[in-house]
């Protein structure tokens, strides 16, 4: 399993962090949206990583036995939350209801946040997982000076 | 002069420096709409050693579709551009020792 | 008279074996020695080679591993070329001693 094979895990972690941090953004951008596309207030989008064999595209066909062992991550799905929106009493909004109720979309600010953090630091470890591995390579070249 | 080696490790390098300009693009393109990934089948390329010919440029496949038709993957591309100027340091590494090997082998181990 | 003799039967034994020492079974040994080490720097010389072309076709060959044929065939080669070096050069100077 070659060194060169693990900068391509560590940059599907980058990836997948990136992809959560979009979907997170994209949330908190629209905490307050009541009209979409598709009508109903917004609706909470998620993301599901799960770990997929990395496949380099410099290694011969007879490698990928070997390297499915270490395996890297991919965001396969997007969930969108299906809960019951929350509905606030806004009596003269343009999209309140015959009650006066307002549908907001259910999600959590702060929550989000937290999410977010935790996604650039993901991020993070992931570009520092390459660094480290680029410096072993790099150190091995050395070697042969 | 230089045995076989050489040849195929200046083989290697011209097909890292057309992948690299590639990856170029493809970074310098990363917000074109429209724009799909370029890339060459590296282990093909090499393998069939018709050199005289540039490489074909193939689309990449495997790769999620934004909005507005581009597909570049920015983490795929910072990688590759990693992984190709280390390979062609080791490439280069390895050619740098099959010229001091001969040089060696010239100057009989005498003098500096 | 007597006890004289036995030393000139001591030097004759001693002269004897270290003529023979340097003839045919010396120099026999020191050309397979020297064919062997050559050999050996060509063994080493090719597989550091065949290591190298298959860490650059991709089949799985670690870095490390090419870095190390590499310098285990540099450090064969430079070896076998400072043995040689000191042979000749205590080769020449046999040959300029005066006999």
């Amino acid at each position: 399993m070659s060194l060169f094979h693990l900068m391509s895990v560590s940059a599907s972690g980058m990836g997948a962090q990136r992809k959560r941090a979009e979907l997170l953004v994209e949330n908190l951008a629209n905490a307050e949206t009541t009209r979409t596309a598709e009508g109903g207030p917004y609706r909470r989008k998620d993301a599901i990583f799960e770990s997929r064999e990395q496949s380099s595209p410099f290694s011969a066909v007879f490698q990928t036995a070997v390297d499915g062992q270490v395996q890297g991550v991919s965001v396969t799905d997007i969930l969108t939350d299906t809960r019951e929106p929350e509905r606030r009493y806004v009596p003269g909004h343009p999209d309140a209801d015959e009650n006066g109720y307002v549908s907001f979309p259910r999600l959590n600010p702060a929550e989000e946040m937290v999410d977010l953090m935790s996604a650039t630091r993901g991020y993070q470890a992931n570009v520092a997982a390459m660094q480290a591995v680029k410096d072993m390579i790099l150190r091995s070249i050395d070697l042969m000076k | 002069m230089l045995d076989p080696l050489a040849g195929k490790l200046l083989h290697y390098m011209d097909l890292l420096s057309a992948r690299q300009k590639l990856v170029a693009s493809n970074i310098a393109n990363v917000d074109t709409p429209g724009y799909k990934t370029r890339d060459l089948d590296f282990q093909f390329e090499y393998l069939s050693a018709i050199a005289g010919m540039g490489p074909n440029v193939v689309e990449a496949s495997d790769l999620a579709t934004k909005n507005d038709g581009n597909n570049v993957s920015m983490d795929r591309e910072t990688r590759l551009l990693a992984e190709t100027a280390l390979r062609f340091n080791v490439a280069q590494t390895l050619l740098k020792g099959q010229v001091k090997a001969v040089r060696a082998a010239i100057k009989e181990g005498r003098g500096a | 008279m007597s006890p004289i003799s036995p030393i000139r039967h001591v030097s004759n034994t001693i002269a004897a074996p270290a003529l023979g020492g340097r003839s045919a079974p010396g120099g026999g040994d020191f050309g397979a020695a020297l064919a062997s080490s050559i050999q050996a720097v060509q063994n080493a010389g090719t597989s550091a080679a065949q290591s190298a072309e298959r860490f650059l076709s991709g089949e799985g060959e670690e870095l490390h591993q090419v870095a190390l044929a590499m310098q285990k065939a540099e450090l064969a080669f430079d070896l076998f070329l400072e043995v040689r070096n000191k042979v000749v050069s205590a080769y020449q100077e046999v040959m300029r001693m005066q006999l």
